[in-house]
């Protein structure tokens, strides 16, 4: 491979991999508290994406407007599911297996329901630049790549502003080690529970753009979520930095891959990987070892 | 679809369906629906020994299924090997696999086991489209014969039955059932969590590709976008209405749910989001599913009638 086309594609799985990063910390944030796999994040991505194509297709036209509004909907769109869905069962003391069925149903839900209603067609979003690319030196870049790669860097920094120095980063950091602890230091843990659901349909918000920005939109395209949920494992369970890394790997790995030996292989390969280092390492690449608790 | 739903008589959907599907008349219709609903509830039966009772939460299923389906149709096809050794060796590789898989996968906690699993199933459908010379790639094999009829399948889902039903009321089943109740109680109570997973998830596999190797003669046509992961958590999601402790339950409402999705055909893609309506309903408002862990028993049924009388 030529060294421009090697670089090209390591920068087109950095970007990609920046969106699975997103979609890492999306969903860690949802199993760092209530400790269960958050495949309905799939359905917020979705809903996200038809929504952002909506908006900028039929009432506004403006990148930067329409992103703001698509994020501001997935978040609430976090909200309603975690209401409607994941509380009732919540307060009803359910096992952990019951909130992991009713997050795949929900997920299903979601795409079947675009797949009845709008049907497999491709929806593409307007195009928002006129020009495509940038040629820098010999190396031509994809301006949509780009403002992904900004995009997914900045919405991870204000992330860990917000997680690190606000009073609710505090609490949703505490409620992540022990969720009975800080509701008897007089947390709102019922707040803090909505919240992270906010934050995490906000991450699933600017992913559903995204993605429906770079591709088109159909009815599957929650089903790329699971590659988010895929690096949020090898990065570590509850580690949001390991699920960045692991992200940011994967995307690579995948672009190169596909570019050298095809897509099907390219499945094979992967999954293969993660095989092995599950195998060498169960807790992830920054994961503690998960104790098992009574 | 042509024309919306409601503006199409029933009827008239179900000529095009009988045509679309080369039967006679009504009769031929019903025996095939009641085919296809009796395969999946075999799966169901696979997937709620692996998740209804030992709490193992696995998207491989359709794995499992396709490699049933693809070892009984390459064996039966290209090595002329004969009908009955073509289904016992597909159940021979689905055991294999699941044994290889299980090795370091049972260890891993619950979400990672997810994980794995998940890409186990995405694996082999790569596998199946890459390996194009064996497996006719996105084609699929075509041309395989009808040998699987209603009775056969009837049986297999009674012996099915049978073994479960037992299995569940077994020190075995019971001390599944401690596991999935709490793993870390079970292992101070001396129950050897690994060996337990180990054995329930060859068993499942088994069984799992033993319903793939009837699917691939009873539907003539296997491709390997047969089973993807939303069918397979698709299974365990019917465990889980139907009662996440009873066998009558699972089978009960995977009846209902194929049975019905073949009947409306038309309806087609609004039967899954039915299907998810109804899961999230019965969870929230009946967390236990819809039968709890109610079972029918040939015994109880007979002490009713006894005192009844």
């Amino acid at each position: 491979m030529e060294l421009n086309i090697l670089l090209q594609q390591i920068f087109n799985g950095i970007s990609l991999g920046g969106v699975y990063a997103l979609e890492a910390v999306g969903f860690g944030i949802i199993f760092n508290i209530l400790k269960f796999s958050n495949f309905s994040h799939s359905g917020v991505v979705a809903i996200s994406a038809y929504f952002g194509f909506f908006v900028s297709r039929y009432i506004y036209t403006h990148f930067l407007v329409t992103l703001i509004i698509t994020t501001l909907a997935g978040g609430l769109i976090g909200v309603i599911i975690e209401k409607l869905i994941f509380r009732p069962i919540r307060l009803k003391g359910a096992p952990l297996t019951l909130f992991l069925v009713n997050s795949i149903t929900a997920a299903m839900l979601v795409q079947q329901f675009f797949a009845a209603t709008l049907g497999d067609d491709y929806y593409p979003y307007p195009v928002f630049m006129k020009q495509t690319s940038i040629n820098i030196g010999n190396l031509t870049i994809s301006k949509t790549y780009t403002l992904m790669l900004i995009i997914s860097g900045l919405v991870l920094l204000l992330l860990t502003y917000v997680l690190k120095r606000t009073k609710v980063g505090i609490a949703l950091r505490a409620a992540s080690t022990d969720i009975r602890t800080p509701s008897l230091m007089g947390v709102n843990i019922d707040f803090v529970i909505s919240v992270a659901f906010f934050i995490a349909g906000v991450l699933g918000g600017i992913t559903g753009y995204l993605l429906g920005m770079t591709y088109s939109v159909d009815p599957f395209i929650g089903s790329m979520i699971l590659k988010g949920i895929i690096a949020a494992i090898i990065g570590g369970m509850g580690s949001l930095g390991g699920g960045v890394i692991a992200g940011l790997l994967l995307g690579g790995a995948e672009c190169l891959l596909i570019a050298e030996i095809g897509s099907s292989l390219t499945q094979i390969v992967i999954y293969s990987g993660i095989f092995v280092l599950l195998l060498i390492r169960p807790e992830g690449i920054a994961g503690k070892r998960y104790i098992i608790k009574a | 679809m042509s024309s919306p739903l409601w503006k199409r008589g029933v009827r008239g959907d179900f000529v095009e369906i009988f045509k679309s599907i080369g039967v006679r008349g009504p009769m031929e219709f019903y025996i095939k629906v009641l085919e296809i609903t009796c395969l999946h509830t075999i799966l169901v039966l696979g997937a709620y020994l692996m998740t209804g009772l030992t709490g193992l939460f696995s998207l491989g299923q359709g794995g499992f299924v396709s490699i049933g389906a693809y070892t009984a149709s390459i064996a039966y096809l290209h090595f002329n090997v004969p009908f009955p050794m073509a289904i016992l060796m597909a159940v021979l590789m689905g055991s294999a696999v699941g044994f290889l898989i299980g090795i370091p996968t049972l260890r891993l906690h619950r979400d990672y086991f997810l994980l794995v699993t998940f890409g186990f199933g995405e694996m082999i459908r790569a596998a199946l489209l890459h390996l194009a010379q064996l497996t006719g790639g996105a084609l699929g094999i075509a041309g395989i014969p009808k040998l699987v009829d209603l009775p056969m399948i009837l049986i297999s889902i009674l012996f099915i039955t049978f073994l479960i039903y037992n299995l569940k009321r077994s020190r075995f089943g019971r001390n599944c059932i401690a596991i999935r109740d709490d793993e870390l109680a079970a292992s101070l109570m001396g129950i050897n969590v690994y060996s337990h997973k180990m054995k329930v998830f060859i068993l499942s596999s088994a069984i799992t590709s033993y319903g793939g190797a009837l699917y691939a003669f009873l539907i003539m046509f296997i491709e390997p976008n047969l089973f993807n992961w939303l069918e397979s958590a698709k299974l365990i999601i019917i465990t889980f209405v139907g009662g996440v402790n009873s066998i009558t339950g699972a089978i009960i409402a995977s009846v209902v749910y194929y049975s019905f999705g073949e009947f409306f055909r038309f309806v087609d893609v609004w039967r899954d989001v039915l299907l998810a309506l109804a899961v999230l309903f019965v969870t929230i408002f009946r967390p236990g599913g819809i039968f709890g862990s109610w079972e029918l028993s040939p015994t109880k049924l007979f002490s009713w009638r006894a005192k009844k009388g």
